[in-house]
């Protein structure tokens, strides 16, 4: 047949139209969903401990007043499987949606928050407040904020790099690829530098406090983490749909996006806060784990189409499985003791992240 | 009701790139802008689109374009750019519908599921809404964005007022018989009450397609009238700088084609 000549009627459960992946996009996310319960059910039962997920369905099942947990099984469902589980899922679906808005933002495939800088921004501020906490400047204003000091050190560290790496890397409303990797570099680069100054500074105890964030780890989640970040990054979550509309009109440009009625400015000021919110509370909680960002998007728009109002639903559904089984694997593979999770999204990402440049180098003609 | 332009300046930084341009682009006739490389066609485009910041004042049916909100703007012009790339796999369905963004494409209710498919057949590409945008040649992609644009304003008048076509260079990667092609939805359009405003490089196509030409000469506007009156040997010369005679065959009968003797 000939390329480009009328195909036939479009036949199935979703090709309504040709070149219309709604239908696609609908039940993919719906299977998504189902991924995510399954992933987060094997992971309510495996752990350490043998108790399994049968286990806590039986007890759950039962009801209160039933003793089917013993105390040590309840306190390992309860402080160390369930937030284990939420902190993981919130900083998966987290770190794939600003990946996500933030290649939207840019217009292309390769932006995201750990490449690019912002989490090295971020992730700068945090060190900032370990390190600095204590002096009389930023003291009270640190024990006002509680444990939301770290997220919000974070969070502003990430805009800046955001604003920052935007301003660089577009002119007239074009983003240029090469500049803004290499951009990135730069600030990641100037990032690092100012942490090793403040790691230089840091006494004892804040360096032990340092290493233990650094490692990019879900093993010290606890409730009180959770709700230091996960109300910044359910915020961000919530307001990356809205976004939809019109990170779609800005793939054409942000001309042609102004000429289809999008407030372009707004778009991208919304943008840029939403990433460095989701990006900075991921990075104060969780420290630096990579590439989630990457891999989820570009994987799903190979199955669903680039469309906004989709990818990023399904993006945090995806990212949020993905990472449960990066910490299953990190638990696993050197087991009793754990990788940190951010070696094992490395792996697995890093070869990704070289697979699409191969395939899309004319992209940046470098 | 029409475009209006009163006394339009466009400095970049501080070169001046366009100055005291004055016309008007009503509605029911194509308005075509010549002239050479760098006389400020893109930059007059670009001010009516309201990309860039100007000095004087553009009006459309009779509003401020300064004073209108990009959606407010959406509904009464729709702008095709010279060309556009993408960096994601989008379909050509998914592209033409983002003509639809505005919501006042002015299409029925019954007709909107199927608009980018009739969009598509309107500039010669019915059955390549499934394929992939970047797979498509630069004419082809061109023609995609066409069907996108003709989607924002798929009714020429909306609510007893006229809407605007302002196309950058429109056929400028396409074969003659496409170039026609998109001349005619152009000349389609002026003539079911919209108006057009193009950029136009050839200058037989203008004539032919052209209501109203526009010559734009180092930043200013030169010129302005019909075909006849524009296009005239002196002032073609004086403009294009090179000595050119309109209306006759080259001199020393090497073979050339002529776009206006081919038909659709």
């Amino acid at each position: 047949m000939l390329q480009g000549q009328a195909r036939p009627a479009p036949v199935g459960l979703w090709s309504r139209a040709e070149g219309d992946r709604t239908g696609r996009a609908r039940l993919c996310i719906a299977a998504l969903a189902v991924l995510y319960a399954l992933v987060f059910a094997l992971s309510l039962g495996s752990g350490a401990s043998d108790m399994s997920f049968w286990d806590v369905m039986r007890a759950w099942l039962a009801g209160e007043g039933d003793n089917a947990l013993s105390a040590r099984d309840s306190i390992i469902l309860y402080d160390i499987r369930l937030p284990r589980i939420l902190l993981g899922s919130l900083i998966g679906a987290s770190l794939a949606v600003s990946g996500a808005v933030m290649q939207g933002l840019f217009r292309n495939p390769l932006a995201d928050p750990g490449i690019v800088g912002v989490a090295s921004g971020a992730g700068l501020g945090a060190i900032a407040v370990i390190v600095l906490g204590g002096t009389a400047g930023l003291g009270p204003l640190i024990g006002l904020l509680g444990i939301y000091a770290l997220p919000f050190a974070a969070f502003f560290g990430g805009l800046a790099t955001t604003l920052i790496l935007y301003r660089v890397a577009t002119r007239r409303g074009q983003t240029s690829i090469a500049t803004m990797l290499l951009a990135g570099i730069a600030l990641g680069a100037m990032a690092g530098a100012f942490s090793g100054v403040l790691v230089y500074l840091a006494d004892d105890q804040q360096l032990r406090d340092l290493t233990f964030w650094g490692l990019g780890s879900l093993a010290g989640a606890t409730w009180s983490k959770i709700w230091a970040a996960g109300p910044i990054i359910v915020a961000a979550l919530c307001a990356a749909p809205l976004l939809a509309r019109g990170l779609d009109a800005m793939v054409l440009g942000e001309a042609t996006a102004n000429h289809l009625g999008i407030r372009v400015q707004r778009i991208k000021n919304a943008a840029i806060v939403a990433v460095a919110a989701a990006t900075g509370a991921s990075v104060a909680v969780a420290g630096g784990i990579g590439f989630v960002g990457i891999v989820v998007p570009h994987l799903l728009r190979l199955t669903i189409g680039p469309e906004h109002r989709y990818l990023l639903p399904a993006s945090a559904l995806l990212g949020a499985s993905l990472l449960l089984v990066a910490d299953a694997v990190s638990r696993m593979v050197v087991a009793p003791a754990e990788l940190p999770i951010g070696i094992v999204t490395a792996a697995i990402g890093a070869p990704f992240f070289l697979w699409i440049l191969l395939r899309r180098r004319g992209l940046l003609d470098l | 009701m029409a475009i209006e332009v009163q006394d339009l300046g466009v400095f970049i930084g501080r070169k001046k790139i366009l100055s005291g341009v004055e016309l008007t682009a009503p509605p029911g006739i194509v308005t075509a802008i010549v002239g050479p490389n760098g006389s400020g066609k893109t930059t007059l485009l670009k001010a009516l689109s309201g990309d860039i910041a100007y000095t004087g004042e553009v009006r459309i049916n009779g509003m401020a374009l300064s004073s209108l909100k990009p959606w407010q703007a959406a509904v009464h012009r729709a702008v095709l750019p010279q060309s556009t790339t993408l960096s994601f796999p989008y379909t050509v369905r998914e592209i033409v519908k983002l003509g639809l963004l505005s919501g006042r494409s002015g299409a029925r209710p019954e007709e909107l599921a199927t608009l980018p498919e009739r969009a598509l057949a309107r500039v010669d590409l019915a059955g390549f809404a499934g394929r992939f945008y970047q797979e498509l040649s630069g004419g082809e992609q061109q023609r995609v964005q066409l069907a996108r644009v003709l989607c924002q304003v798929w009714s020429p008048v909306l609510d007893g007022r006229p809407r605007y076509l302002l196309l950058d260079e429109p056929v400028s990667s396409l074969d003659i018989k496409h170039q026609l092609a998109i001349m005619e939805i152009a000349a389609g359009f002026a003539a079911d009450g919209g108006g057009v405003i193009a950029i136009l490089h050839d200058l037989n196509l203008t004539a032919r397609y052209a209501d109203r030409i526009a010559m734009m000469h180092r930043g200013r506007l030169v010129a302005c009238g019909t075909p006849g009156d524009v296009l005239t040997d002196e002032m073609v010369s004086d403009v294009f700088e090179c000595r050119i005679r309109v209306g006759a065959p080259p001199p020393n009968g090497t073979p050339f084609v002529l776009p206006q003797s081919a038909e659709l």
